[in-house]
């Protein structure tokens, strides 16, 4: 009965959306380092674990009051409850029940409840042996009157910081990565010790030095040299105990060095990592942003251009030169292959990525990052360059959304100017906004008052725009002439004043941006963006 | 016929002279060596390969006598630049176009003389942020005015005695009377910047300003012959 029970609890519970729903909840609160609440609680912690140690320190020549008294006990709840959730976050213990359940299940050995529950505890155990679930137990315990003794213990609070200290979690990061080095290094400096003790001991004693009666005289005496800290409280009196402390001061110089250069080359090593999450938490603060692959002469372009309509973006290169460049500028900047997938999985193309701009100078690569970038968000609006115009195809068929021949366009932008300079210069200046005036696309939204509305009543010359023509793939309006077709819709050119517009056409205007601005107000809708 | 010469074999200048080889223009490939001039020549294209230093190669080719514009294609914004500084000095009504590969030539090729500077990869640039950030706007554009849609721009000057002078733009209505958008109005007296036709102020047209249009190849051959038409007459 307690097995049945047991295994229906399980399924219970992985079958629940509110249980799931408040597991995220605490997981988005306590561990989830993308989450913004975290950041928040952390912020939180650090200022309990603060005000628990100034108590600490006010204690000591301060008696506390009852209301210290109950602030410290909120505090010390609040930890022994964030011990508990994380304890309870660590794993799913209905989980481990149905995994041992289908087990039984599938061997048709009965299911034996105590092992079942031997199993959750033995995952549970395991969190509690892990390094910082230790400190957070020190910083709890201390507090029980009984065991008042451990009350010193209470500095290990301090210790909780590296939970929310990402700095503080880099350098134990760094000691870990370097734990060979180091342990070496402990090993020589045990010998350097030992040798050194002994050796202190063996020529003080007999010479009648009274500063050292015992081993732990010269054992205190060497590491005090070794440190090069040096009191000066035991001297060596003898010809032999100088010439060890001697060696002792060269070789405690030696291993300091020794020290230094571990930390200083396990800083260098994970610099590049550091960088990098800086700047995955700063694109973690947009909502929407562009990644450029390549920071080349059209990326650079493209973000001159993006940063100027205050647009985020993200730029990816593989150029160390390019990434130094970028950064220059005040750009978010990686230095890594664009066409890895976890590199554009870490610069969001899963989250807030709207469009990939892959433009390398090298259409393998181009096709390359295309293809994986399809391949990771088959929605994203991706713009791949091509260098050569048989490569086009292949970028389309790679995944691109548009792609761009720079030697083409330029090709066309010369051809045009031939013919008619001053209209190509002025349709140019339209398109890039010059002279704070522009074409838009407004969108005729369903419920908006344009619906239905012909473009005649609008007067578009009262409201100061042109209006150059309607894009729609609306099936009513098929019979009115000037219709060309441009992709899956058609461009209705200078429609006639009883064009009626219907939800979902875009108006084709021109004018100041004010006055579009304006006309957009008056008849509410989002930009349109395809 | 304008009379076009292409120096310097490169991607532009094949995309250049495709681009151009259906218009009515007549078209020569200069290289600068005989290898540059026979790729050219198989792909149908008249050429000829000169050393562009010697400026009486220059003019036998016929810079300062027939030839209207040129294009500097070569590779090296310096041979750009001797080339721009050598034709201006036998031409000073050439039409100059020159490509520059590093943007900071583009101030010497101006101070040499040329008329306009190509940077492939600040065109480039710019289209990709157009697709992005305009993109049905930059859609429609190439497929109906730079593309193969009979939609096209135009600009069309206003010839001495026109019946456009001192007409206001307000009062044009190209739009219901010639199937036409004004997009604006260039007054060459006040610079090459484009008065929108929905300014803040009236404009009212004189001699010598040049509308800018958009409209099919009928609407707007027709107006310019009313426009010639009616100036004539």
């Amino acid at each position: 009965m307690p097995a049945r029970l047991l295994v229906y609890l399980a399924y219970f519970l992985a079958s629940s959306t509110h249980y799931q729903h408040t597991k995220q909840f605490f997981y988005d609160l306590l561990e989830n380092p993308n989450s913004r609440m975290k950041a928040y609680f952390d912020v939180f912690m650090i200022c309990l674990v603060m005000a628990s140690v100034f108590l600490l320190i006010y204690e000591v020549d301060t008696p506390l009051t009852r209301m210290d008294m109950l602030f410290e006990q909120a505090i010390v709840a609040i930890f022994i409850l964030e011990y508990l959730l994380r304890a309870w976050l660590y794993n799913d213990c209905h989980k481990v029940i149905i995994g041992y359940h289908e087990h039984t299940q599938y061997l048709k050995i009965p299911f034996r409840s105590t092992k079942a529950l031997g199993m959750v505890v033995s995952k549970k155990i395991d969190y509690l042996f892990t390094p910082l679930a230790i400190i957070d137990l020190l910083a709890i315990l201390p507090s029980y009157r009984p065991l008042r003794i451990l009350r010193v213990f209470l500095i290990f609070r301090l210790f909780k910081l590296l939970r929310y200290f990402d700095s503080i979690k880099l350098f134990t990061e760094v000691l870990a990565s370097k734990r060979f080095e180091l342990f070496t290094l402990l090993i020589f400096l045990s010998f350097v010790v030992m040798i050194g003790s002994t050796a202190i001991y063996l020529f003080e004693k007999p010479s009648g030095n009274p500063q050292v009666k015992e081993l732990f005289d010269a054992a205190y005496f060497t590491i005090v040299t070794v440190s090069t800290v040096g009191y000066g409280d035991i001297t060596p009196h003898s010809t032999g105990g100088r010439l060890v402390a001697m060696s002792l001061i060269l070789s405690g110089l030696g291993v300091f060095s020794f020290l230094t250069s571990i930390l200083v080359s396990g800083f260098n090593e994970k610099m590049h990592v550091m960088r990098e999450n800086r700047t995955y938490s700063e694109l973690k603060r947009h909502a929407h942003y562009v990644i450029i692959c390549g920071f080349g002469r059209v990326g650079e372009h493209i973000a001159t251009q993006l940063a100027k309509d205050r647009l985020h973006f993200v730029i990816i290169d593989t150029d160390e030169k390019n990434v130094q460049e970028a950064k220059q500028r005040g750009y978010l900047a990686i230095q890594a292959d664009a066409s890895k997938n976890d590199v554009l999985r870490n610069a969001g193309i899963n989250n807030g990525a709207t469009a990939v701009f892959c433009t390398t100078g090298n259409d393998v690569v181009n096709v390359y990052i295309t293809l994986s970038s399809r391949y990771l968000n088959p929605d994203i609006r991706i713009i791949s360059r091509a260098n050569q115009e048989h490569n086009v195809n292949k970028l389309y068929q790679a995944g691109a959304n548009d792609v761009i021949q720079p030697f083409a366009i330029a090709a066309m932008v010369a051809a045009e100017y031939i013919g008619q300079p001053v209209a190509f210069e002025a349709i140019q200046g339209i398109l890039r906004q010059e002279n704070q005036s522009g074409m838009e696309a407004v969108a005729v939204l369903p419920g908006s008052a344009l619906v239905d509305k012909s473009t005649g009543e609008l007067d578009f010359a009262q409201r100061k725009l042109i209006l150059i023509g309607v894009i729609s793939s609306h099936l009513a309006h098929q019979r009115h002439k000037n219709r060309y077709r441009v992709n899956q819709q058609h461009f209705y050119f200078n429609p006639a004043p009883h064009f009626v517009l219907q939800a979902g056409d875009l108006l084709v205007l021109l004018g100041r941006n004010v006055s579009i601005g304006h006309f957009r107000s008056q008849f509410p809708g989002k930009k349109h963006r395809p | 016929m304008k009379r076009i010469a292409i120096f310097g074999y490169s991607i532009m200048s094949v995309a250049v002279m495709t681009r151009l080889r259906d218009d009515k223009y007549q078209l020569l490939f200069v290289g600068q060596d005989e290898q540059e001039a026979m790729l050219m020549a198989d792909q149908g294209f008249t050429s000829q390969a000169i050393d562009f230093r010697n400026d009486d190669e220059l003019k036998a080719i016929g810079i300062g006598r027939d030839i209207d514009v040129i294009f500097c294609f070569f590779p090296a914004d310096s041979d750009n630049v001797f080339l721009t500084i050598s034709a201006r000095a036998l031409d000073a009504s050439l039409t100059i176009i020159a490509v520059v590969d590093d943007p900071e030539s583009a101030d010497k090729l101006l101070a040499a003389g040329a008329d306009k500077i190509i940077d492939p990869h600040e065109i480039c640039g710019r289209k990709a942020h157009e697709m992005l950030a305009r993109a049905d706007i930059s859609t429609i554009l190439d497929n109906t005015v730079f593309g193969q849609h009979d939609l096209n721009m135009a600009q069309i000057e206003i010839p001495p005695g026109s019946f456009l002078q001192n007409q206001a733009v307000s009062g044009l209505k190209l739009n219901a009377n010639h199937n036409l958008i004004l997009l604006g109005v260039v007054d060459k007296e006040l610079g090459n910047g484009l008065h929108l036709a929905v300014g803040e102020q009236e404009h009212w047209l004189a001699e010598g300003d040049v509308l800018v249009v958009l409209g099919t190849a009928a609407g707007i051959r027709a107006f310019k012959e009313e426009v010639a038409r009616v100036s004539g007459g």
